[in-house]
C-alpha cells in the first residue's frame, strides 16, 4: 500500500540545517494500523505530511498504490485524493456549514453531483455522531466535534489511507475519546492508518505497529506488546518511563 | 466599585461642543462681510429650462389648439411645407393666420433639467465606480502575484506597487493625460479613470496580499490535501475567507478613491468638485457652493460606509 525508502527530510534556515526526517524506511500494508509515537521534533509529524506531499521531501522514495511521489510526472493532486488527512487544529472550512465542508471537495475533486455529496456527507455525519449539526458553521461547534467533522471530512472522499496528525492533542481531556471512539471504528472497519500520537492508550488498543522516532529516525518497530512491554531500545525505554 | 453605565452627561458635552464650533464659525463668518446667498445654489440641482421654439421658414400660423399645459401649433411655409410645433401653453406668442418669418419664436418648451451640480455628482459616481472595479481586479491580480513564488511575477508586482505609492495622485494624473495620454492618443475620460484605477489598485494589491497572508496556512493544507488544486483552493478557500476580513480596509479604500477623484478635474474632467468650481465663476457663492460640494461627497461616502457595515454583518454569521 505505503512504501517508504530512505526517506530524508532537511530543513535550511538561518539557525542552521536540519534533518528532519533521516533516512526513514517503512511499509504499510493494506488495512494496517500503524502508531508512530515519539518525542517532540523527532520527525514524526514531518514524515506523516511528506507521505501526502504537503512537505516535499529531500531525498527517497514514497510509494502509494504503486505511484512514487519523487517522480516529478506524478499529479499530486490524484494521490491527495487517496490519502485523507487529519490535522492537530482541525481546519475546517471556517465560512462553510458543516455539510457543505464534507460536499466541497467532493464536488471539485470527485466531480460527484450535489445531491449524490450531500447524501454521502450525511451519511459519514451520521456515523461519526453529529448528523443533528450539519447545518452549522463550524465555529458553533465544540473541539471533539470539529474534529470528527474533519475526519469525516477526509473520509467523504473515500481515501484508501487515513493519516492522523495528532487528532486529540487540540482538545479538551474529555473531549479526546470521543474522537478515538470514531479512530477505533475506522480501524475494525479495515482502514489503512497511519496515526502520530501521544495516546498510548489507543496506541496499545489499536495498533498492529508501533513505529517509534526520534531525531528523525526510526529507533524501534513493534507490536504494541513488544514495545509497550519490552522495548529494546534505551531510547525508547526512557521515553515510555517518561510518558507512562 | 460598581459599574456605572451613565452615558448623559457625555452626549450632553458632545452637543456642547458641537455647538461650541458652530457658533464660533458663525461669529467668524460674521466679522468678514460675506453675503451669504443660499438661494443661488438650488438651480444648479434641478432647473426648469426653456427651450424657444422657432419657425424654419417664412410662413403663416394655421391652427392652434390647446388641450391644458401644451399647445400645439401648425405652421404652413410659402411653398406649402406643413409643421406642427408643441409648446407650453403659457408662453404662446402666435395667434391663427399671424405671418411669421424665419427665426421668429412661436413659444417655448418647459422641462425640468439636471443642473450641473447633479451632472458632476454622476461623472463623479460613475468614474468611481468604474475606476473601483478595475482596481479591484487589478489589485486582486497583483496581490496575488505579489506572494506568487515565481520570482518575475513577484517582482512586477513589487515595482508596480512600489512606484504607484511612492508618487503623488496628482502627479501620476498629469503623467497619464499629458504624458500616456498624447503618446497613445487617449481620450481625458481614459487617463482619468486608468490613473485613479492604478492608483488604488496598488493599494488593493497590499490589501488583498495581507488578507491571504492572515488565512492560517491549516487552510491551504487541508484543502491541498484533500485533493484539490492550488487554484481551487485559492478560490474556494482562501479567498472568501481573506475577503471578509478585507473588507473594512477594502471600503476604506474605495472610500478614498471617490475622494481621490476630486483631482481628476485638474484635466477637465467635469465632476463634482469643476462643477462647483464653474458654479462659483458664474454666482461668487464661493462658502455655499463648496460646502454643499463637501455635503455631496460626505453624503456618498456615508452612503457606502452603511452599505459595507451591513456587509459585514451578513458575513459575521460564520463567525
Amino acid at each position: 500500500m505505503i512504501k517508504a525508502t530512505n526517506v530524508v527530510k532537511i530543513f535550511k534556515s538561518r539557525a542552521g540545517v536540519v534533518r528532519a526526517v533521516d533516512g526513514v524506511s517503512t511499509e504499510v500494508a493494506p488495512g494496517e494500523v500503524v502508531v508512530v509515537i515519539g518525542p517532540s521534533g523527532s520527525g514524526k509529524s514531518t514524515f506523516l505530511r511528506c507521505i501526502n506531499g504537503l512537505e516535499a521531501f529531500t531525498d527517497g522514495h514514497i510509494i502509494i498504490d504503486g505511484v512514487d511521489l519523487a517522480d516529478k510526472k506524478t499529479n499530486i493532486n490524484k494521490i491527495r485524493a487517496e490519502v485523507g488527512m487529519v490535522f492537530q487544529q482541525f481546519n475546517l472550512f471556517p465560512h462553510r456549514t458543516v455539510v457543505e465542508n464534507l460536499t466541497l471537495a467532493q464536488c471539485k475533486v470527485r466531480k460527484r453531483s450535489k445531491k449524490v455529496a450531500e447524501e454521502k456527507a450525511y451519511a459519514l455525519l451520521k456515523k461519526v455522531g453529529i448528523h443533528d449539526k450539519a447545518g452549522e458553521y463550524p465555529s458553533r461547534l465544540s473541539g471533539g466535534q470539529q474534529q470528527r467533522v474533519a475526519i469525516a471530512r477526509a473520509l467523504a472522499m473515500d481515501p484508501k489511507v487515513m493519516l492522523f496528525d495528532e487528532p486529540t492533542s487540540a482538545l479538551d481531556p474529555e473531549m479526546v475519546g470521543e474522537v478515538l471512539d470514531v479512530m477505533k471504528q475506522l480501524a475494525r472497519e479495515g482502514m489503512t492508518m497511519i496515526v502520530v500520537t501521544h495516546e498510548m492508550g489507543f496506541a496499545r488498543e489499536v495498533a498492529d505497529r508501533v513505529i517509534f522516532m526520534d531525531e528523525g529516525k526510526v529507533v524501534e518497530v513493534g507490536t504494541p506488546e513488544h514495545f509497550f512491554t519490552n522495548p529494546t531500545e534505551e531510547r525508547a525505554k526512557l521515553f515510555l518511563k517518561q510518558v507512562l | 466599585m460598581i459599574a456605572t453605565d451613565k452615558t448623559w452627561p457625555w452626549k450632553l458635552l458632545l452637543v456642547a461642543i458641537l455647538l461650541v464650533v458652530a457658533a464660533g464659525t458663525w461669529g467668524a463668518v460674521q466679522k468678514i462681510d460675506y453675503q451669504w446667498r443660499w438661494y443661488r445654489v438650488p438651480q444648479y440641482f434641478l432647473y426648469h429650462a426653456e427651450d424657444p421654439q422657432k419657425i424654419p421658414f417664412d410662413g403663416v400660423v394655421d391652427t392652434v389648439k390647446t388641450s391644458g399645459k401644451t399647445t400645439k401649433v401648425s405652421l404652413i411655409s410659402e411653398n406649402e411645407e406643413k409643421l406642427t410645433l408643441t409648446i407650453a401653453t403659457d408662453t404662446l406668442r402666435v395667434d391663427e393666420g399671424e405671418d411669421l418669418f424665419e427665426g421668429d419664436t412661436v413659444g417655448f418648451i418647459k422641462e425640468w433639467r439636471l443642473g450641473p451640480l447633479m451632472l458632476g455628482l454622476w461623472t463623479t459616481l460613475w468614474l468611481s465606480a468604474v475606476s473601483s472595479v478595475f482596481a479591484l481586479f487589478l489589485g486582486l491580480a497583483t496581490g496575488l502575484a505579489r506572494i506568487s513564488k515565481n520570482f518575475t511575477l513577484r517582482g512586477l508586482a513589487m515595482i508596480y506597487v512600489e512606484c504607484i505609492r511612492g508618487t503623488p495622485l496628482l502627479v501620476q494624473i498629469f503623467l497619464a493625460y499629458f504624458f500616456l495620454g498624447t503618446v497613445f492618443n487617449l481620450s481625458r475620460n481614459v487617463c482619468g479613470i486608468g490613473a485613479l484605477a492604478l492608483f488604488a489598485g496598488a493599494y488593493v494589491a497590499e490589501i488583498v496580499r495581507a488578507g491571504i497572508q492572515a488565512i492560517p496556512k491549516g487552510q491551504t493544507e487541508a484543502a491541498r490535501s484533500l485533493g484539490m488544486t492550488a487554484f481551487q483552493t485559492m478560490v474556494e478557500v482562501i479567498l472568501p475567507q481573506a475577503f471578509k476580513k478585507i473588507l473594512p480596509p477594502l471600503s476604506g479604500q474605495f472610500i478614498s478613491l471617490i475622494k481621490d477623484s476630486s483631482l481628476v478635474s485638474v484635466i477637465a474632467i467635469t465632476d463634482l468638485t469643476k462643477s462647483g468650481r464653474e458654479i462659483i465663476t458664474s454666482t461668487f457663492a464661493t462658502f455655499e457652493v463648496w460646502l454643499v460640494v463637501a455635503a455631496m461627497y460626505l453624503l456618498i461616502t456615508s452612503v457606502l460606509s452603511q452599505v459595507v457595515y451591513y456587509m459585514e454583518r451578513r458575513f459575521a454569521i460564520s463567525d
